[in-house]
Protein backbone atom coordinates (compact mmCIF):
# COMPACT_ATOMS: atom_id res chain seq x y z
CA UNK A 1 0.00 0.00 0.00
CA UNK A 2 1.10 4.06 -0.82
CA UNK A 3 0.68 6.02 1.78
CA UNK A 4 -0.94 9.80 1.11
CA UNK A 5 2.14 11.45 1.54
CA UNK A 6 3.50 8.81 -1.16
CA UNK A 7 0.73 9.57 -3.79
CA UNK A 8 1.23 13.39 -3.19
CA UNK A 9 4.97 13.39 -3.73
CA UNK A 10 3.73 11.51 -6.81
CA UNK A 11 1.45 13.86 -7.85
CA UNK A 12 3.77 16.74 -7.41
CA UNK A 13 6.11 15.50 -9.74
CA UNK A 14 3.37 14.22 -12.47
CA UNK A 15 2.36 18.23 -12.34
CA UNK A 16 5.75 19.06 -13.30
CA UNK A 17 6.10 16.58 -15.85
CA UNK A 18 2.84 17.36 -17.43
CA UNK A 19 2.75 21.58 -17.11
CA UNK A 20 5.95 21.55 -18.38
CA UNK A 21 5.43 18.90 -21.51
CA UNK A 22 5.24 21.68 -24.42
CA UNK A 23 3.36 18.49 -26.74
CA UNK A 24 0.96 18.00 -24.13
CA UNK A 25 -0.22 21.34 -23.11
CA UNK A 26 -0.72 22.08 -26.92
CA UNK A 27 -3.18 18.82 -26.93
CA UNK A 28 -5.20 19.40 -24.09
CA UNK A 29 -5.24 23.36 -24.72
CA UNK A 30 -8.99 23.30 -24.90
CA UNK A 31 -9.29 20.41 -21.51
CA UNK A 32 -10.31 22.09 -18.27
CA UNK A 33 -11.51 18.99 -16.14
CA UNK A 34 -11.79 18.47 -12.04
CA UNK A 35 -10.58 15.33 -11.68
CA UNK A 36 -10.82 13.01 -8.29
CA UNK A 37 -8.80 9.53 -7.31
CA UNK A 38 -9.78 7.60 -5.26
CA UNK A 39 -7.33 4.82 -3.42
CA UNK A 40 -10.04 1.99 -3.16
CA UNK A 41 -7.90 -0.27 -0.54
CA UNK A 42 -6.73 3.04 1.84
CA UNK A 43 -9.15 4.89 1.27
CA UNK A 44 -7.30 7.92 1.04
CA UNK A 45 -8.86 10.53 -1.82
CA UNK A 46 -7.14 13.24 -4.61
CA UNK A 47 -8.48 16.16 -6.24
CA UNK A 48 -6.64 17.32 -9.39
CA UNK A 49 -7.67 20.55 -11.46
CA UNK A 50 -6.74 21.04 -14.56
CA UNK A 51 -6.87 23.90 -16.45
CA UNK A 52 -6.82 24.52 -20.01
CA UNK A 53 -4.47 21.54 -20.13
CA UNK A 54 -1.89 22.79 -17.16
CA UNK A 55 -2.33 21.35 -13.83
CA UNK A 56 -2.97 23.92 -11.48
CA UNK A 57 -3.81 22.69 -8.20
CA UNK A 58 -4.21 18.86 -6.57
CA UNK A 59 -5.17 18.08 -3.16
CA UNK A 60 -6.28 15.41 -0.71
CA UNK A 61 -9.63 14.68 -0.29
CA UNK A 62 -12.90 15.78 -2.42
CA UNK A 63 -13.15 19.05 -3.49
CA UNK A 64 -16.03 20.18 -5.89
CA UNK A 65 -18.22 17.59 -8.37
CA UNK A 66 -15.82 16.19 -10.59
CA UNK A 67 -15.74 15.30 -14.35
CA UNK A 68 -13.71 12.45 -14.20
CA UNK A 69 -13.23 10.14 -11.24
CA UNK A 70 -10.97 7.39 -11.20
CA UNK A 71 -10.65 4.62 -9.03
CA UNK A 72 -7.68 2.11 -8.02
CA UNK A 73 -5.73 0.52 -5.62
CA UNK A 74 -2.90 2.90 -3.68
CA UNK A 75 0.10 1.53 -5.49
CA UNK A 76 -1.48 1.51 -8.80
CA UNK A 77 -2.19 5.11 -8.49
CA UNK A 78 1.38 5.97 -6.91
CA UNK A 79 2.95 4.27 -9.66
CA UNK A 80 0.62 5.67 -12.72
CA UNK A 81 1.48 9.42 -11.30
CA UNK A 82 5.17 8.04 -11.52
CA UNK A 83 5.34 6.62 -15.03
CA UNK A 84 6.39 3.40 -13.70
CA UNK A 85 3.01 1.80 -15.15
CA UNK A 86 0.85 2.10 -18.57
CA UNK A 87 -2.85 2.65 -17.06
CA UNK A 88 -4.40 1.47 -20.14
CA UNK A 89 -3.13 -2.19 -19.56
CA UNK A 90 -4.85 -1.69 -15.65
CA UNK A 91 -8.35 0.11 -17.21
CA UNK A 92 -8.15 -3.30 -19.48
CA UNK A 93 -8.17 -5.42 -17.03
CA UNK A 94 -10.59 -3.78 -15.25
CA UNK A 95 -7.76 -3.13 -12.15
CA UNK A 96 -8.20 0.29 -12.71
CA UNK A 97 -11.88 1.85 -13.18
CA UNK A 98 -13.01 5.28 -14.47
CA UNK A 99 -16.01 7.53 -14.24
CA UNK A 100 -16.32 9.79 -16.86
CA UNK A 101 -16.61 9.99 -21.04
CA UNK A 102 -14.75 8.02 -23.51
CA UNK A 103 -12.84 10.64 -24.01
CA UNK A 104 -11.80 11.93 -21.02
CA UNK A 105 -10.63 8.40 -20.38
CA UNK A 106 -8.67 8.34 -23.44
CA UNK A 107 -7.19 12.12 -22.75
CA UNK A 108 -5.81 10.51 -19.25
CA UNK A 109 -4.15 7.66 -20.71
CA UNK A 110 -3.16 10.43 -23.35
CA UNK A 111 -0.83 12.35 -20.70
CA UNK A 112 1.13 9.22 -19.86
CA UNK A 113 2.11 8.05 -22.50
CA UNK A 114 3.05 11.62 -23.99
CA UNK A 115 5.38 12.31 -21.17
CA UNK A 116 6.48 8.42 -20.53
CA UNK A 117 6.31 7.29 -24.25
CA UNK A 118 8.48 4.37 -23.22
CA UNK A 119 6.06 3.09 -20.89
CA UNK B 1 -20.05 8.51 0.19
CA UNK B 2 -21.52 8.36 -3.61
CA UNK B 3 -19.69 11.43 -5.66
CA UNK B 4 -21.94 12.35 -8.70
CA UNK B 5 -20.29 13.73 -12.37
CA UNK B 6 -21.15 17.22 -13.32
CA UNK B 7 -21.84 15.47 -16.61
CA UNK B 8 -24.13 11.99 -16.45
CA UNK B 9 -26.58 10.60 -18.82
CA UNK B 10 -30.25 10.29 -18.79
CA UNK B 11 -32.13 7.05 -19.60
CA UNK B 12 -33.40 9.46 -22.59
CA UNK B 13 -30.11 9.63 -23.80
CA UNK B 14 -29.21 5.91 -23.51
CA UNK B 15 -32.41 5.03 -25.25
CA UNK B 16 -31.27 7.18 -27.95
CA UNK B 17 -28.42 6.48 -28.26
CA UNK B 18 -28.29 2.87 -28.42
CA UNK B 19 -31.60 2.75 -30.65
CA UNK B 20 -29.70 5.69 -33.40
CA UNK B 21 -26.38 3.38 -33.51
CA UNK B 22 -28.98 0.73 -34.77
CA UNK B 23 -30.56 2.96 -37.20
CA UNK B 24 -28.81 3.20 -40.88
CA UNK B 25 -30.02 2.93 -44.04
CA UNK B 26 -29.11 -1.10 -44.61
CA UNK B 27 -31.76 -1.73 -42.23
CA UNK B 28 -34.66 -0.51 -44.35
CA UNK B 29 -33.15 -2.98 -47.17
CA UNK B 30 -32.56 -5.99 -44.62
CA UNK B 31 -36.57 -5.34 -43.75
CA UNK B 32 -37.09 -5.43 -47.09
CA UNK B 33 -35.25 -9.37 -47.27
CA UNK B 34 -37.00 -10.16 -44.20
CA UNK B 35 -40.57 -8.99 -45.90
CA UNK B 36 -39.46 -10.81 -48.94
CA UNK B 37 -38.68 -14.72 -47.18
CA UNK B 38 -41.88 -14.20 -45.49
CA UNK B 39 -45.14 -13.22 -46.41
CA UNK B 40 -44.53 -9.26 -46.74
CA UNK B 41 -47.82 -8.71 -44.85
CA UNK B 42 -46.33 -10.87 -42.14
CA UNK B 43 -43.14 -9.55 -41.93
CA UNK B 44 -43.65 -7.45 -38.69
CA UNK B 45 -43.95 -11.35 -37.18
CA UNK B 46 -40.14 -12.06 -37.73
CA UNK B 47 -39.45 -8.81 -36.82
CA UNK B 48 -40.89 -9.06 -33.76
CA UNK B 49 -39.62 -12.43 -33.05
CA UNK B 50 -36.33 -10.81 -33.55
CA UNK B 51 -36.64 -7.96 -30.96
CA UNK B 52 -37.83 -10.59 -28.27
CA UNK B 53 -34.55 -12.17 -29.11
CA UNK B 54 -32.50 -9.40 -29.27
CA UNK B 55 -34.45 -8.52 -25.93
CA UNK B 56 -32.32 -11.43 -24.14
CA UNK B 57 -29.28 -10.75 -25.60
CA UNK B 58 -29.96 -7.07 -23.45
CA UNK B 59 -30.51 -8.78 -20.48
CA UNK B 60 -27.30 -10.75 -20.67
CA UNK B 61 -25.19 -7.55 -22.03
CA UNK B 62 -27.21 -5.64 -18.76
CA UNK B 63 -25.84 -7.79 -16.33
CA UNK B 64 -22.20 -7.91 -17.54
CA UNK B 65 -22.38 -4.27 -18.03
CA UNK B 66 -23.58 -4.31 -14.10
CA UNK B 67 -20.35 -6.11 -13.12
CA UNK B 68 -17.80 -4.61 -15.27
CA UNK B 69 -19.15 -0.89 -16.22
CA UNK B 70 -15.93 0.22 -18.37
CA UNK B 71 -15.92 1.02 -21.50
CA UNK B 72 -13.34 -1.66 -22.70
CA UNK B 73 -16.44 -3.74 -22.10
CA UNK B 74 -17.00 -6.55 -24.31
CA UNK B 75 -13.06 -7.35 -24.20
CA UNK B 76 -13.43 -7.19 -20.27
CA UNK B 77 -16.20 -9.87 -20.62
CA UNK B 78 -14.26 -12.26 -22.44
CA UNK B 79 -11.40 -11.93 -20.41
CA UNK B 80 -12.73 -12.49 -17.09
CA UNK B 81 -15.08 -15.65 -18.43
CA UNK B 82 -12.66 -17.05 -20.84
CA UNK B 83 -9.19 -15.81 -20.91
CA UNK B 84 -7.16 -12.80 -22.76
CA UNK B 85 -6.46 -14.87 -26.25
CA UNK B 86 -10.12 -15.57 -26.37
CA UNK B 87 -10.92 -11.75 -25.67
CA UNK B 88 -8.38 -10.94 -28.40
CA UNK B 89 -9.22 -12.93 -30.87
CA UNK B 90 -13.20 -12.48 -30.57
CA UNK B 91 -12.73 -8.88 -29.94
CA UNK B 92 -10.87 -8.12 -33.08
CA UNK B 93 -12.68 -10.26 -35.15
CA UNK B 94 -16.19 -8.28 -33.96
CA UNK B 95 -14.18 -5.08 -34.58
CA UNK B 96 -12.99 -6.16 -38.46
CA UNK B 97 -16.21 -7.73 -39.79
CA UNK B 98 -17.69 -4.56 -37.76
CA UNK B 99 -16.04 -1.81 -39.15
CA UNK B 100 -16.93 -3.68 -43.01
CA UNK B 101 -20.87 -2.37 -42.75
CA UNK B 102 -19.43 0.31 -43.32
CA UNK B 103 -18.64 -0.88 -47.34
CA UNK B 104 -22.56 -1.61 -47.23
CA UNK B 105 -23.88 1.58 -45.75
CA UNK B 106 -21.79 3.77 -47.69
CA UNK B 107 -22.55 1.45 -50.96
CA UNK B 108 -26.65 2.26 -50.14
CA UNK B 109 -26.08 5.85 -49.46
CA UNK B 110 -24.34 6.06 -52.84
CA UNK B 111 -27.78 4.61 -54.11
CA UNK B 112 -29.60 7.33 -52.48
CA UNK B 113 -27.08 9.88 -53.50
CA UNK B 114 -27.20 8.59 -56.97
CA UNK B 115 -31.23 8.40 -57.26
CA UNK B 116 -31.30 11.88 -55.51
CA UNK B 117 -28.70 13.90 -57.84
CA UNK B 118 -28.81 11.70 -61.21
CA UNK B 119 -25.71 10.22 -63.29
CA UNK B 120 -22.70 12.88 -63.64
CA UNK B 121 -20.35 11.02 -64.92
CA UNK B 122 -21.00 7.64 -65.11
CA UNK B 123 -23.21 5.56 -62.77
CA UNK B 124 -20.08 3.07 -61.76
CA UNK B 125 -17.52 6.37 -60.80
CA UNK B 126 -20.93 8.76 -59.26
CA UNK B 127 -21.03 5.90 -56.93
CA UNK B 128 -17.32 5.62 -56.01
CA UNK B 129 -17.05 9.04 -55.37
CA UNK B 130 -20.33 9.12 -53.13
CA UNK B 131 -19.15 6.53 -51.47
CA UNK B 132 -15.78 7.92 -50.67
CA UNK B 133 -17.03 10.85 -49.35
CA UNK B 134 -19.16 9.43 -47.01
CA UNK B 135 -16.04 7.80 -45.62
CA UNK B 136 -13.92 9.94 -45.70
CA UNK B 137 -16.51 12.64 -44.43
CA UNK B 138 -17.14 10.42 -41.33
CA UNK B 139 -12.92 9.92 -40.49
CA UNK B 140 -13.11 13.56 -40.62
CA UNK B 141 -15.33 14.51 -38.21
CA UNK B 142 -13.95 11.47 -36.13
CA UNK B 143 -10.23 12.59 -36.64
CA UNK B 144 -11.32 16.62 -35.82
CA UNK B 145 -12.97 14.56 -32.44
CA UNK B 146 -16.04 16.31 -33.35
CA UNK B 147 -18.94 14.68 -30.67
CA UNK B 148 -22.47 14.24 -31.58
CA UNK B 149 -23.98 15.77 -28.17
CA UNK B 150 -26.76 13.39 -26.37
CA UNK B 151 -28.74 16.26 -27.19
CA UNK B 152 -28.47 16.25 -30.92
CA UNK B 153 -28.77 12.23 -30.34
CA UNK B 154 -31.92 12.31 -28.49
CA UNK B 155 -33.68 15.11 -31.68
CA UNK B 156 -32.06 12.65 -34.35
CA UNK B 157 -33.51 9.74 -33.15
CA UNK B 158 -36.70 10.27 -31.39
CA UNK B 159 -37.51 12.55 -34.55
CA UNK B 160 -36.53 9.56 -36.75
CA UNK B 161 -38.66 7.22 -34.77
CA UNK B 162 -41.71 9.53 -34.93
CA UNK B 163 -41.39 9.79 -38.29
CA UNK B 164 -40.94 6.38 -39.07
CA UNK B 165 -44.37 5.22 -37.07
CA UNK B 166 -46.09 8.22 -38.47
CA UNK B 167 -45.57 7.56 -42.03
CA UNK B 168 -46.10 3.47 -41.49
CA UNK B 169 -49.42 3.90 -39.42
CA UNK B 170 -50.37 6.53 -42.82
CA UNK B 171 -49.53 4.18 -45.50
CA UNK B 172 -50.87 1.46 -44.18
CA UNK B 173 -54.51 3.11 -43.26
CA UNK B 174 -54.18 4.35 -46.90
CA UNK B 175 -53.01 0.92 -48.10
CA UNK B 176 -54.30 -1.42 -46.09
CA UNK B 177 -53.25 -5.10 -45.29
CA UNK B 178 -54.73 -8.31 -46.47
CA UNK B 179 -53.31 -10.59 -43.31
CA UNK B 180 -56.02 -13.47 -44.36
CA UNK B 181 -54.64 -13.94 -47.70
CA UNK B 182 -50.80 -13.59 -46.48
CA UNK B 183 -51.44 -16.53 -44.00
CA UNK B 184 -52.47 -19.19 -46.74
CA UNK B 185 -49.51 -18.21 -48.32
CA UNK B 186 -46.83 -21.03 -49.36
CA UNK B 187 -43.76 -18.69 -48.39
CA UNK B 188 -45.48 -18.36 -44.92
CA UNK B 189 -43.52 -21.60 -42.70
CA UNK B 190 -41.91 -21.64 -39.22
CA UNK B 191 -38.24 -22.01 -41.21
CA UNK B 192 -39.14 -19.20 -43.03
CA UNK B 193 -40.27 -17.44 -40.20
CA UNK B 194 -36.84 -17.88 -38.00
CA UNK B 195 -34.58 -17.54 -41.35
CA UNK B 196 -36.12 -13.71 -41.38
CA UNK B 197 -35.90 -13.46 -37.83
CA UNK B 198 -31.86 -14.16 -38.31
CA UNK B 199 -31.77 -11.47 -40.72
CA UNK B 200 -33.92 -9.12 -38.56
CA UNK B 201 -31.21 -9.20 -36.01
CA UNK B 202 -29.37 -7.15 -38.46
CA UNK B 203 -31.08 -4.22 -38.12
CA UNK B 204 -30.60 -4.39 -34.31
CA UNK B 205 -27.13 -4.24 -34.80
CA UNK B 206 -25.37 -1.71 -32.68
CA UNK B 207 -28.01 -1.31 -29.88
CA UNK B 208 -25.08 -2.67 -27.45
CA UNK B 209 -22.30 -0.16 -28.83
CA UNK B 210 -24.43 2.15 -25.55
CA UNK B 211 -22.19 -0.20 -23.16
CA UNK B 212 -19.01 1.86 -23.26
CA UNK B 213 -21.61 4.32 -21.85
CA UNK B 214 -21.90 2.83 -19.08
CA UNK B 215 -19.03 5.41 -16.81
CA UNK B 216 -20.87 8.57 -18.09
CA UNK B 217 -24.12 7.15 -15.84
CA UNK B 218 -24.45 7.31 -12.49
CA UNK B 219 -26.44 4.38 -11.84
CA UNK B 220 -24.94 1.41 -14.12
CA UNK B 221 -28.33 -0.38 -14.60
CA UNK B 222 -29.69 2.48 -16.61
CA UNK B 223 -27.49 0.92 -19.35
CA UNK B 224 -29.28 -2.02 -19.27
CA UNK B 225 -32.94 -0.57 -19.04
CA UNK B 226 -31.77 1.89 -21.92
CA UNK B 227 -30.75 -0.51 -24.02
CA UNK B 228 -33.97 -2.90 -23.39
CA UNK B 229 -36.36 0.28 -24.33
CA UNK B 230 -34.05 0.88 -27.11
CA UNK B 231 -35.04 -2.54 -28.63
CA UNK B 232 -38.50 -2.15 -27.87
CA UNK B 233 -39.00 0.92 -29.61
CA UNK B 234 -36.96 -0.38 -32.59
CA UNK B 235 -39.45 -3.52 -32.82
CA UNK B 236 -42.59 -1.45 -32.81
CA UNK B 237 -41.04 1.08 -35.60
CA UNK B 238 -39.57 -1.48 -37.44
CA UNK B 239 -42.24 -3.90 -37.65
CA UNK B 240 -44.64 -0.88 -38.73
CA UNK B 241 -42.32 0.54 -41.33
CA UNK B 242 -40.93 -2.96 -43.22
CA UNK B 243 -44.53 -3.94 -43.60
CA UNK B 244 -45.66 -0.32 -44.82
CA UNK B 245 -42.81 -0.28 -47.21
CA UNK B 246 -43.68 -3.67 -48.50
CA UNK B 247 -47.95 -2.50 -49.09
CA UNK B 248 -46.14 0.51 -50.29
CA UNK B 249 -43.70 -1.04 -53.67
CA UNK B 250 -45.21 -1.95 -56.92
CA UNK B 251 -44.70 -5.11 -57.31
CA UNK B 252 -41.99 -3.69 -60.25
CA UNK B 253 -39.87 -1.60 -57.72
CA UNK B 254 -40.33 -5.06 -55.61
CA UNK B 255 -38.79 -7.07 -58.63
CA UNK B 256 -36.27 -4.65 -59.57
CA UNK B 257 -33.86 -5.55 -56.64
CA UNK B 258 -33.56 -2.17 -55.46
CA UNK B 259 -31.27 -1.02 -52.46
CA UNK B 260 -33.59 1.77 -51.93
CA UNK B 261 -36.58 0.69 -51.30
CA UNK B 262 -37.38 3.28 -48.49
CA UNK B 263 -37.06 6.04 -51.37
CA UNK B 264 -39.17 4.57 -53.22
CA UNK B 265 -41.51 3.93 -51.36
CA UNK B 266 -41.47 7.62 -49.67
CA UNK B 267 -42.28 8.98 -53.76
CA UNK B 268 -44.90 6.46 -54.19
CA UNK B 269 -47.04 7.81 -51.34
CA UNK B 270 -45.63 10.95 -50.45
CA UNK B 271 -43.87 12.24 -54.10
CA UNK B 272 -41.20 14.08 -54.17
CA UNK B 273 -41.04 15.57 -51.00
CA UNK B 274 -41.79 12.83 -49.20
CA UNK B 275 -38.56 11.00 -50.97
CA UNK B 276 -36.56 14.20 -50.19
CA UNK B 277 -37.26 13.88 -46.16
CA UNK B 278 -36.51 10.43 -46.49
CA UNK B 279 -33.10 10.97 -48.41
CA UNK B 280 -32.14 13.34 -45.47
CA UNK B 281 -32.93 11.28 -43.01
CA UNK B 282 -31.18 7.98 -44.35
CA UNK B 283 -27.88 10.31 -44.46
CA UNK B 284 -28.05 11.52 -40.71
CA UNK B 285 -29.05 8.20 -39.80
CA UNK B 286 -25.66 6.50 -41.60
CA UNK B 287 -23.63 9.31 -40.49
CA UNK B 288 -24.75 9.14 -36.79
CA UNK B 289 -24.73 5.58 -36.89
CA UNK B 290 -21.13 5.28 -39.11
CA UNK B 291 -19.68 8.05 -36.59
CA UNK B 292 -20.52 6.09 -33.88
CA UNK B 293 -18.80 2.74 -34.66
CA UNK B 294 -15.55 4.53 -36.26
CA UNK B 295 -15.46 6.48 -32.97
CA UNK B 296 -15.90 3.09 -30.89
CA UNK B 297 -13.75 1.04 -32.54
CA UNK B 298 -11.05 3.36 -33.38
CA UNK B 299 -10.69 4.00 -29.31
CA UNK B 300 -11.18 0.10 -29.30
CA UNK B 301 -7.88 -0.03 -31.85
CA UNK B 302 -6.15 2.78 -29.44
CA UNK B 303 -6.41 0.42 -26.48
CA UNK B 304 -5.20 -2.30 -27.85
CA UNK B 305 -2.17 -0.41 -29.30
CA UNK B 306 -1.42 0.61 -25.95
CA UNK B 307 -1.96 -3.14 -24.50
CA UNK B 308 0.89 -4.00 -26.52
CA UNK B 309 -1.88 -5.96 -28.83
CA UNK B 310 -1.76 -4.34 -31.81
CA UNK B 311 1.52 -2.23 -32.93
CA UNK B 312 1.93 1.05 -31.25
CA UNK B 313 1.92 3.08 -33.97
CA UNK B 314 -1.48 2.96 -33.66
CA UNK B 315 -1.87 4.71 -30.84
CA UNK B 316 -0.63 7.54 -32.15
CA UNK B 317 -2.36 10.81 -30.95
CA UNK B 318 -2.84 13.81 -33.19
CA UNK B 319 -1.15 16.67 -31.71
CA UNK B 320 -4.13 19.10 -31.77
CA UNK B 321 -7.25 17.03 -31.59
CA UNK B 322 -6.06 14.75 -29.66
CA UNK B 323 -7.58 11.69 -31.48
CA UNK B 324 -6.23 8.68 -32.37
CA UNK B 325 -5.21 9.81 -35.97
CA UNK B 326 -3.69 6.25 -37.03
CA UNK B 327 -6.43 4.13 -35.84
CA UNK B 328 -9.06 6.25 -37.52
CA UNK B 329 -6.91 6.52 -40.63
CA UNK B 330 -6.17 2.68 -40.75
CA UNK B 331 -10.03 2.01 -40.29
CA UNK B 332 -11.30 4.58 -42.93
CA UNK B 333 -8.25 2.61 -45.33
CA UNK B 334 -10.02 -0.43 -44.63
CA UNK B 335 -13.77 0.88 -45.44
CA UNK B 336 -12.93 2.13 -48.23
CA UNK B 337 -11.53 -1.38 -49.62
CA UNK B 338 -14.56 -2.79 -48.54
CA UNK B 339 -16.89 -0.05 -50.13
CA UNK B 340 -14.74 -1.03 -53.22
CA UNK B 341 -15.11 -4.78 -53.05
CA UNK B 342 -18.79 -4.11 -52.82
CA UNK B 343 -18.65 -1.53 -55.79
CA UNK B 344 -17.44 -3.91 -58.13
CA UNK B 345 -19.35 -7.48 -56.92
CA UNK B 346 -22.52 -5.43 -55.60
CA UNK B 347 -23.26 -7.94 -53.46
CA UNK B 348 -24.04 -5.60 -50.33
CA UNK B 349 -26.28 -8.14 -49.18
CA UNK B 350 -23.33 -10.46 -48.34
CA UNK B 351 -22.19 -8.16 -45.67
CA UNK B 352 -25.50 -8.00 -43.94
CA UNK B 353 -26.09 -11.21 -43.96
CA UNK B 354 -22.35 -11.66 -42.77
CA UNK B 355 -23.24 -8.75 -40.34
CA UNK B 356 -26.63 -10.57 -39.07
CA UNK B 357 -24.17 -13.64 -38.37
CA UNK B 358 -21.75 -12.19 -36.49
CA UNK B 359 -24.24 -10.48 -34.19
CA UNK B 360 -25.72 -13.95 -33.16
CA UNK B 361 -22.17 -15.11 -32.90
CA UNK B 362 -21.31 -12.78 -30.23
CA UNK B 363 -24.96 -12.50 -28.68
CA UNK B 364 -23.69 -16.52 -28.23
CA UNK B 365 -20.29 -15.48 -26.48
CA UNK B 366 -22.07 -12.82 -24.34
CA UNK B 367 -24.60 -14.97 -23.10
CA UNK B 368 -21.74 -17.66 -22.45
CA UNK B 369 -19.67 -15.13 -20.85
CA UNK B 370 -22.74 -14.37 -18.03
CA UNK B 371 -23.07 -18.12 -17.04
CA UNK B 372 -19.07 -18.35 -16.64
CA UNK B 373 -19.09 -15.31 -14.79
CA UNK B 374 -21.38 -16.80 -12.24
CA UNK B 375 -19.77 -19.49 -11.89
CA UNK B 376 -16.30 -18.24 -11.75
CA UNK B 377 -17.22 -14.46 -9.71
CA UNK B 378 -20.59 -15.45 -7.69
CA UNK B 379 -20.23 -13.02 -5.41
CA UNK B 380 -19.15 -10.36 -7.58
CA UNK B 381 -21.60 -7.29 -7.13
CA UNK B 382 -24.56 -6.89 -10.19
CA UNK B 383 -26.48 -4.15 -9.84
CA UNK B 384 -28.85 -6.21 -12.37
CA UNK B 385 -28.65 -9.73 -12.75
CA UNK B 386 -30.84 -11.39 -15.53
CA UNK B 387 -33.60 -13.28 -13.50
CA UNK B 388 -34.58 -17.15 -13.51
CA UNK B 389 -30.67 -18.44 -13.22
CA UNK B 390 -29.08 -19.86 -16.06
CA UNK B 391 -32.73 -20.07 -18.06
CA UNK B 392 -32.54 -17.34 -20.29
CA UNK B 393 -28.75 -16.96 -20.71
CA UNK B 394 -28.98 -20.62 -22.09
CA UNK B 395 -32.18 -20.07 -24.08
CA UNK B 396 -29.84 -16.98 -25.81
CA UNK B 397 -27.27 -19.55 -26.65
CA UNK B 398 -29.81 -21.98 -28.17
CA UNK B 399 -31.56 -19.40 -30.12
CA UNK B 400 -28.80 -17.14 -31.20
CA UNK B 401 -26.40 -20.12 -32.60
CA UNK B 402 -29.34 -21.67 -34.15
CA UNK B 403 -30.23 -18.49 -36.06
CA UNK B 404 -26.61 -18.20 -36.74
CA UNK B 405 -26.67 -21.88 -38.17
CA UNK B 406 -29.85 -21.41 -40.45
CA UNK B 407 -28.63 -18.12 -41.75
CA UNK B 408 -25.41 -19.40 -42.72
CA UNK B 409 -27.37 -23.15 -44.65
CA UNK B 410 -29.89 -20.83 -46.48
CA UNK B 411 -29.64 -19.46 -49.84
CA UNK B 412 -30.10 -15.78 -50.14
CA UNK B 413 -32.56 -14.89 -52.91
CA UNK B 414 -34.59 -11.87 -54.78
CA UNK B 415 -38.45 -10.75 -54.90
CA UNK B 416 -38.45 -13.11 -57.72
CA UNK B 417 -36.79 -16.10 -56.13
CA UNK B 418 -33.71 -16.01 -58.21
CA UNK B 419 -30.32 -16.84 -56.07
CA UNK B 420 -28.30 -14.03 -54.80
CA UNK B 421 -25.47 -16.06 -53.08
CA UNK B 422 -25.51 -19.17 -50.95
CA UNK B 423 -25.06 -18.11 -47.79
CA UNK B 424 -22.73 -21.13 -46.49
CA UNK B 425 -19.94 -18.62 -48.34
CA UNK B 426 -21.21 -15.68 -45.67
CA UNK B 427 -20.12 -18.68 -42.93
CA UNK B 428 -16.48 -19.32 -44.86
CA UNK B 429 -15.71 -15.97 -45.13
CA UNK B 430 -16.06 -15.29 -41.53
CA UNK B 431 -14.34 -18.81 -40.35
CA UNK B 432 -11.34 -17.41 -42.81
CA UNK B 433 -11.78 -14.12 -40.71
CA UNK B 434 -11.73 -15.99 -37.24
CA UNK B 435 -8.69 -18.29 -38.07
CA UNK B 436 -6.86 -14.99 -39.17
CA UNK B 437 -7.71 -13.23 -35.93
CA UNK B 438 -7.08 -16.80 -33.99
CA UNK B 439 -3.23 -16.98 -35.75
CA UNK B 440 -2.37 -13.23 -34.71
CA UNK B 441 -3.45 -13.60 -31.57
CA UNK B 442 -1.07 -17.14 -31.20
CA UNK B 443 1.33 -16.05 -33.01
CA UNK B 444 1.53 -11.93 -33.17
CA UNK B 445 0.36 -10.83 -30.19
CA UNK B 446 2.78 -12.86 -27.87
CA UNK B 447 5.85 -10.96 -29.74
CA UNK B 448 4.67 -7.36 -29.17
CA UNK B 449 4.26 -8.77 -25.28
CA UNK B 450 7.69 -10.02 -25.03
CA UNK B 451 8.85 -6.92 -26.57
CA UNK B 452 6.84 -4.54 -24.13
CA UNK B 453 8.13 -6.82 -21.42
CA UNK B 454 11.99 -6.18 -22.69
CA UNK B 455 11.21 -2.36 -22.92
CA UNK B 456 9.92 -2.55 -18.99
CA UNK B 457 12.93 -4.36 -17.75
CA UNK B 458 14.77 -1.80 -19.17
CA UNK B 459 13.34 1.46 -18.26
CA UNK B 460 14.67 2.77 -14.87
CA UNK B 461 11.79 2.93 -12.57
CA UNK B 462 11.24 6.34 -11.41
CA UNK B 463 9.69 5.88 -8.58
CA UNK B 464 12.26 6.70 -5.33
CA UNK B 465 10.83 4.83 -2.49
CA UNK B 466 8.79 1.42 -3.21
CA UNK B 467 6.41 0.25 -0.41
CA UNK B 468 6.72 -3.28 0.56
CA UNK B 469 3.34 -5.21 -0.48
CA UNK B 470 1.15 -4.80 2.61
CA UNK B 471 3.08 -2.37 4.65
CA UNK B 472 2.50 1.01 4.97
CA UNK B 473 4.84 3.07 2.67
CA UNK B 474 8.20 3.60 4.00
Amino acid sequence: MATSDEIMEALADFKEQCNNNKRLRRMQRDWTKLIHFVAEDTGDTFTMDVVKGEIVSFATGRNGTPDIIVTASSEDLCDMFWGDLNPSQKYLDGEIRVKGSQEDVMRLDAITMIIWPEV
Amino acid sequence: MAVTLKKVLTLRTVVSTSAGMAMATSCYLAGLQVAIMVEGELAWISILVSGVFCLLSAMCFSELTSLYPSAAGIKLFMQNAFNEKTAVSIAMFYVVLGISMVGAESYLLSSVMLDTVGVIASPMLDRFLWQIVFILFVGYINFKGVKITGRLQDVLTYSMLSFLIGVSIYALAVKGIDISSALKSPTFTLKNVMNAAAVGVFMYVGFEWVTPLAEETEDYRMIGKGMMYAVGLLSVTYALFVVAMYTGLTKKQLMSGTSIPHILFARNMFGTWGAFAFIIMSILASVTSFNAGLLNTSRYVYAMARDDTLPRFFSRLHPDHATPWVAILSLVIFSVLVSLAILFTGKYMFIIMMAAALECFIYVVMALSVIRLRKKFPDSPRAFKVPLGNTIPVVTIVVFSVLMIGLISDTTRDYTGNVLFHNYWVGLVMAMFAGLCVMYTLVVVPRFKLAALKRASLRKKRRPSRSKPGKEGT
